[in-house]
């Protein structure tokens, strides 16, 4: 973008005199259209524009998708051995509630409680007291049921509200401070845990391209698999 | 703490973007001319039949007035179509999920914002919007209005090197954007995004059930499709609440590259448009650079406040250090850096799509994103944004030439003051448009938080401003941060508003486009004389910049000292 201010007037002599037109003399344009004309003209082209955009359109992706990649096009599903639909590998859930929560990797909190049906919401703005107390009253609550030590501090990826209410992946670190409690709840040595996790670690494509992370439902199902949970 | 060479694919996307935006604005800019391109053997003849169909002709040829009241026409029956389904929603096709009738005002306030090009919602599009309103009546909006401001910019351009007094053929332009770039870009793009992860059915919802028991509704649809032409389009409506912050929507960091280059294409290659039909390709480029310079700039203070810290988080027990920058509404697997590109590029091109809560961000970076929504056009905007670059540059002529005392004039056209008032009233109009309503929503009681009574913080005001503001630029994006200071924008009275401000923030500018284009066509083109000033040089790119950004502060001073300068300045 190196605007070059060309000195040689050559370009201007050329672009000199009477100018080219791009388009061929119009001496006498066709008649304009009445107004009754244009709405003629417009409704005409309204209805196929609901043909084109409303249903020729999705139905050509559609039957493309379902052909190169059906498992993306039909929301990359994650099912029970049973065929019954878990979730899918794109939304994180709850992961700290009922009686199977101790045993599993916990994803970051929702403002919608992972309730898709609410879209998202936003997290309060960086000077608002709401922000604060939102993390304080999180940060309280991963530690009474996170097995923490009051001391402890907890990832700031991991406590902070997402934009989506609905973020699946956790920064290493987030999963890494887990490991622990669920160490413990699974009758499993940390050290394997820790390997557990550390193998499960999607890496960027190419460095920088996007960041380390893992996906907790896909890891907190590979764990029930290899636990032999009946739960799974 | 923050790595420079984590920029690289950021610097690398634009790079590829600015390298094939000047062959790919070329190519935009033939699908303007009368003359023979690629494609023609087999678009010609179905074209040929469109036009048949329509009952119009290629050889009809509009005055400005004639052009915008084909224009109205087109939007109109599109927003009446629009509203009609909203109302009547839960009685027409797809609606599995039992979406109730809108109300009128919100109706109202959503066939105006999808007509206008602004996709800004009030509602939430998982239980308020049925399946048949994303699938049918929405997508017509998208199409319609991407094409309609593309048309605009053509109209616009050929004014400079018309001298009969007419702009050309609303239909044609429209068909012709729709037949040879919007239609076969936005399927080729939904199949790489189908293939990146996004969904494309038309199964509406999937009941799953999660591990630790309860239920969870998956909504789904053809979203692959749906991304595709709101991004491409600048359209920025998103098929889920969440927008391009939705796991489904935009599942990694490569698509969420992939989407930021969606966005970029048509903005950033328009400027090369106007070079291919004024057949004076130099003069692409100080728009070209003007674009860069402040876009480039911005994203630049955008990251580097992203990756400050929150001094008011300071205190919190227990809270670790902040890595890899400020993760509060941001989602884990986008880098920094590539999260600001995506968001800096919705706003600056008058998108609106987030990839992250706008409303969760720093003070000095939601400035940065309004600085953006004010001059409108770095790059702006489907068409009317360049449109509206060349309306500063119309007035910075006219101004420079009466400066050094030269003639004003452009590409062999007089510069009168004529084109000046109108290319004033377009400029002015954007801040009444922001300013006024503000006013009477403030005075006049009708911001109301979750604790019922007017706000006093100035993240309330920056809120309402950047409603309006997101409106009147026709953007799209929001800035409703959760917690104490949330106002409530889906009532009668915002609703109304801010479709009067859409529809005056699209519909005067694109008049006064229009006018302008259309004086011009009326003229001869002179040979250039010894007062003419060059206008393909480096001088007139930093004029231009300097002159777009100085006029953007002044008439903006007002809106940025009430709600962001005194967030700034004083917290709250």
């Amino acid at each position: 973008m190196s605007g070059s201010p060309r000195p040689a007037p050559v370009e201007a002599t050329l672009t000199v005199g009477p100018a080219p037109s791009p388009a061929p003399p119009l001496v006498r344009p066709p008649r304009a259209h009445s107004l009754a004309g244009h709405v003629r003209v417009a409704a005409a082209f309204i209805v196929l524009m609901v043909l084109v955009s409303g249903v020729a359109y999705p139905a050509l992706v559609t039957a493309i998708a379902d052909v190169i990649d059906p498992g993306s096009a039909g929301g990359s599903l994650i099912k029970y051995p049973n065929g019954t639909v878990e979730g899918s590998e794109y939304l994180a859930q709850n992961m700290s509630a009922g009686k199977l929560g101790p045993e599993l990797f916990w994803a970051r909190p929702s403002l919608t409680d992972y309730n898709t049906t609410l879209g998202a919401d936003s997290p309060p703005g960086p000077t608002d007291p709401a922000l604060q107390a939102l993390l304080n009253e999180t940060i309280a609550y991963m530690k009474l049921y996170g097995n923490f030590t009051v001391n402890a501090t907890l990832p700031f990826w991991w406590v902070a509200p997402s934009a989506s209410s609905v973020d699946p992946d956790l920064v290493p670190e987030a999963v890494l401070v887990q490991v622990p409690r669920v160490a413990m709840n699974n009758n499993l040595t940390i050290g394997f845990v820790q390997d557990f996790v550390n193998a499960r670690i999607v890496q960027p494509i190419l460095p920088d391209v996007g960041v380390a992370y893992v996906n907790v439902l896909e890891l907190d199902i590979a764990l029930l698999e290899y636990t032999g949970n009946p739960a799974w | 703490m923050f790595d420079p060479s984590s920029l690289w694919d950021v610097i690398v996307l634009i790079g590829i973007v600015a390298a094939i935006a000047p062959w790919f604005g070329g190519y935009l800019g033939r699908i303007y001319m009368d003359r023979p391109m690629p494609g023609d053997s087999i678009l010609g003849p179905i074209e040929a039949g469109i036009y048949r169909l329509l009952g119009t002709s290629p050889r009809k040829s509009m005055t400005a007035a004639e052009y915008f009241v084909a224009l109205l026409v087109v939007n109109g029956m599109t927003w009446g179509f629009l509203y009609i389904w909203f109302v009547f929603q839960p009685s027409l096709p797809l609606d599995a999920t039992g979406a109730p009738a809108m109300s009128w005002t919100l109706a109202f306030h959503s066939a105006s914002s999808f007509t206008t090009n602004t996709d800004f919602t009030h509602f939430t599009n998982e239980s308020q919007l049925s399946l048949g309103s994303l699938v049918i009546a929405w997508p017509l909006a998208l199409f319609v209005s991407a094409s309609t401001g593309l048309a605009v910019m053509a109209a616009m351009i050929r004014g400079f090197v018309r001298r009969d007094g007419t702009l050309g053929n609303f239909y044609v332009d429209m068909v012709r954007t729709i037949s040879r770039l919007l239609l076969p870009l936005a399927i080729v793009f939904a199949v790489i995004l189908v293939l990146l992860g996004v969904p494309q059915t038309f199964t509406n919802t999937v009941t799953a059930y999660p591990l630790t028991g309860g239920t969870q509704t998956i909504y789904l649809g053809p979203v692959a499709s749906f991304t595709s032409i709101s991004l491409l389009g600048t359209n920025g409506g998103g098929f889920y609440s969440a927008n391009a912050a939705s796991p489904l929507a935009n599942p990694s960091a490569l698509s969420n590259l992939f989407e930021t280059f969606v966005m970029m294409l048509l903005g950033f290659s328009a400027p090369f448009a106007f070079g291919k039909i004024v057949r004076r390709r130099g003069e692409a480029w100080p728009y070209a650079g003007t674009i860069y310079i402040v876009f480039g700039i911005a994203l630049g203070l955008f990251i580097a406040y992203q990756f400050a810290t929150n001094p008011a988080l300071a205190s919190i027990p227990g809270l670790g250090p902040q890595l890899g920058g400020y993760p509060v509404g941001q989602e884990t697997r986008f880098s920094l850096p590539e999260g600001s590109l995506f968001q800096v590029v919705s706003v600056y091109s008058n998108v609106g799509a987030n990839n992250m809560q706008i409303g969760a961000l720093q003070p000095v970076s939601q400035l940065v994103l309004l600085f953006g929504m004010f001059t409108q056009s770095t790059p702006g905007g489907e068409g009317t944004g360049f449109a509206m670059l060349l309306l500063f540059a119309v007035l910075g002529i006219f101004v420079g030439g009466l400066m050094v005392g030269r003639t004003p004039e452009y590409l062999g056209k007089k510069v009168k003051t004529g084109q000046v008032r109108w290319a004033a009233l377009a400029l002015l109009s954007h801040p009444a448009a922001i300013l006024v309503p503000f006013v009477v929503a403030v005075v006049g009681g009708f911001v109301t938080v979750s604790s019922g009574s007017l706000p006093a913080t100035a993240h309330t005001f920056t809120s309402v401003l950047y409603e309006f503001t997101s409106e009147s630029a026709n953007n799209g994006s929001a800035l409703t941060a959760g917690g104490s200071s949330t106002f409530n924008d889906s009532t009668p009275f915002f609703n109304l508003a801010g479709a009067a401000v859409m529809l005056f923030g699209r519909f005067v500018p694109i008049y006064a486009m229009l006018k302008v284009g259309g004086m011009f066509s009326q003229q001869e083109t002179l040979p250039p004389g010894q007062g003419t000033l060059r206008t393909a040089s480096v001088t007139f790119t930093v004029y231009i910049t300097l002159f777009l950004v100085i006029v953007t502060v002044l008439l903006f001073l007002p809106v940025i000292a009430m709600g962001p300068l005194s967030q700034i300045v004083g917290g709250g």
